[in-house]
């Protein structure tokens, strides 16, 4: 019996030296094929970096209400709404145009992760470690307690549900990804389990899996992302093996997401990096990596891109928010624009959303695009959902400069700094009976805020002050 | 985690003998299983390198990337061809419920 077991592991041993120079091999004749990467080949065709500075993003909305960090969130597909999901152990499903709350949906277990929108609107899906994924149909009657029933629970994974995702087109579909390093097929009206992809008799992910994206162009194809630091792609209906496994992160895939044109994914990593695969081919097309310079490297939690891929936003563990641009690979930076004023501080070359919000507060644990891209909005742990825009218009400003009195005023509260907010407020005629906005700015942040505005109507370039 | 995924059912009972001292079982099982895994492993990387022959070089799928992504209208971008959809602008209304500021730029 015994050396039954020793020759055993002696083919195993065997068995893994095959598989390393196999995957060696693999390594090398990728890498002879990688003539270029994305930004190589842009750059090779004369495209210029998008130029982008802090004021092209504008905060238009917090959404505030979650009394906990804000794990997930998911658009609908037709454009308004938001549900998020919180360590407060609530969905809360908005409207992101009027701000409304217009469900708040008391889960069943604290423990959220993901949340998702089906793609008719009508029921939201969340996951977390009951290892459960829960259906709540809006329309429904509330029980007697004034909350949302359960309309259907998923069960089967055995481990942490960490993603989930409706398969576009149908509300009777989604996808799961799990703790037990499987993915899963849901059949929602049964409750059952279509089809598991990797696990313990099939050939899979070898470590929790902690995201998956849906291609866009055709619902039959997946992708997760695993603590394995592989990416793998899935046809559904093909269980028994990934299509394609994705080597060259060097820690936890904590994020995936399809590139628009549906023949690209990308992805988020404990490595500080980002990356750019291809689907077809199997190549990594690109790397996004910037220093940071700290010690540590932050990892990244969050991406999403914009409707036509040319913009990456990630969030990293630190709570920055990068916009990557990703034909040219860089980070957005700043054009210059912004009259004759000499800036306080150096300009930035690295377009941080976090930096535009409190950052000292604000850590962005997740983001997520609306249906038409019109909008960012991003989850934070100062419990808000902030919208983010681009494109600086007159009321926008306006908005801007209220928005920001406001979250201004609520960390300022918590320091019970009263007569401070109430004599930002007066100024900015928040208060009854008080003026406008011709006083002078006084306050330091307020000034270092106006004078980072970058303004596309040249006749507003007097209100910089001197 | 390892150890608790080599459990299936087939090893309950080769568990409760281990409990009992006969750890060698359980241990040929787990490593048979795995060797099966690895030998699955080693023909999908054997198919693929035999792919990698007929697969384009990246610039290929850079151009391709290029030129769809250049080919959206995209409203978060500075500059972008049209058609542009005048509903990428509703986020600009103020929202119903503001408090009535009357702060304005000089």
């Amino acid at each position: 019996m015994s050396s039954s077991v020793s020759e055993l592991k002696e083919r195993h041993a065997a068995a893994i030296e095959t598989v390393n120079s196999l995957r060696e091999r693999l390594k090398q004749k990728r890498q002879q094929l990688l003539d270029v990467d994305v930004a190589g080949y842009s750059r090779s065709q004369g495209r210029a970096p998008v130029s982008f500075g802090p004021t092209d993003l504008v905060c238009c909305r917090t959404l505030q209400g979650h009394a906990g960090k804000v794990y997930s969130l998911d658009w609908t597909s037709e454009r308004n709404r938001i549900v998020s999901a919180s360590q407060d152990g609530r969905l809360i499903v908005w409207n992101a145009l009027t701000s409304q709350k217009t469900h708040a949906i008391k889960l069943p277990c604290a423990w959220v992760m993901t949340c998702a929108f089906s793609p008719t609107g009508q029921s939201v899906a969340c996951g977390g470690l009951d290892s459960v994924c829960s259906i709540f149909n809006l329309n429904s009657p509330t029980d007697k307690d004034g909350n949302l029933p359960v309309s259907r629970m998923l069960s089967g994974h055995k481990g942490y549900v960490s993603c989930c995702q409706y398969v576009p087109d149908e509300d009777t579909h989604l996808i799961t990804s799990s703790g037990d390093q499987t993915c899963v097929l849901w059949d929602i009206t049964t409750g059952l389990r279509t089809s598991v992809f990797g696990g313990e008799f099939q050939s899979g992910h070898t470590a929790d899996v902690l995201s998956v994206s849906i291609s866009g162009s055709n619902s039959r194809m997946f992708v997760s992302g695993s603590c394995d630091s592989t990416a793998r792609l899935w046809d559904t209906r093909v269980a028994s093996r990934a299509v394609r496994t994705f080597h060259g992160h060097e820690g936890d895939v904590n994020t995936v997401k399809f590139f628009p044109d549906g023949n690209r994914f990308g992805t988020g990593s404990d490595d500080g990096t980002c990356r750019l695969f291809d689907i077809r081919t199997g190549h990594q097309l690109q790397v996004y990596y910037q220093q940071h310079g700290e010690n540590e490297i932050p990892h990244v939690t969050s991406i999403a891109f914009s409707i036509s891929g040319r913009l990456l936003f990630a969030g990293y563990s630190n709570g920055d928010c990068y916009v990557w641009d990703t034909l040219l690979a860089k980070v957005g930076h700043h054009s210059g624009r912004i009259g004759s004023y000499h800036l306080p501080f150096p300009l930035q070359v690295v377009l941080n959303l976090g930096s535009l919000q409190n950052s000292h507060e604000g850590r962005i644990t997740c983001l997520g695009l609306s249906a038409d891209g019109s909008a960012l909005c991003t989850g934070s742990w100062d419990t808000n959902l902030k919208d983010i825009l681009i494109q600086e218009l007159i009321t926008v400003m306006k908005l801007k400069v209220c928005q920001y009195i406001s979250v201004d005023a609520q960390f300022d509260s918590l320091q019970n700094n009263a007569g401070v907010i109430q004599s930002k407020l007066a100024r900015f005629g928040l208060l009854e009976g008080t003026g406008g906005c011709s006083e002078s700015l006084g306050s330091e942040r307020l000034v270092n805020l106006l004078l980072n505005l970058r303004f596309w109507l040249t006749s507003f370039c007097c209100f910089l002050l001197p | 985690m390892q150890s608790d995924r080599s459990d299936s059912r087939g090893l309950n009972t080769q568990r409760t003998q281990s409990l009992t001292g006969s750890g060698d079982t359980r241990g040929k099982h787990r490593i048979q299983a795995e060797l099966k895994r690895l030998e699955q492993e080693t023909r999908f990387l054997e198919e693929e390198l035999e792919q990698l022959d007929k697969t384009e070089k990246a610039s290929a799928a850079c151009n391709e990337t290029l030129r769809n992504v250049e080919a959206i209208p995209d409203p978060l971008l500075p500059i972008t061809n049209g058609p542009l959809n005048p509903l990428w602008d509703r986020w600009f209304e103020r929202p119903k419920e503001s408090r009535g500021c009357r702060c304005w730029i000089l």
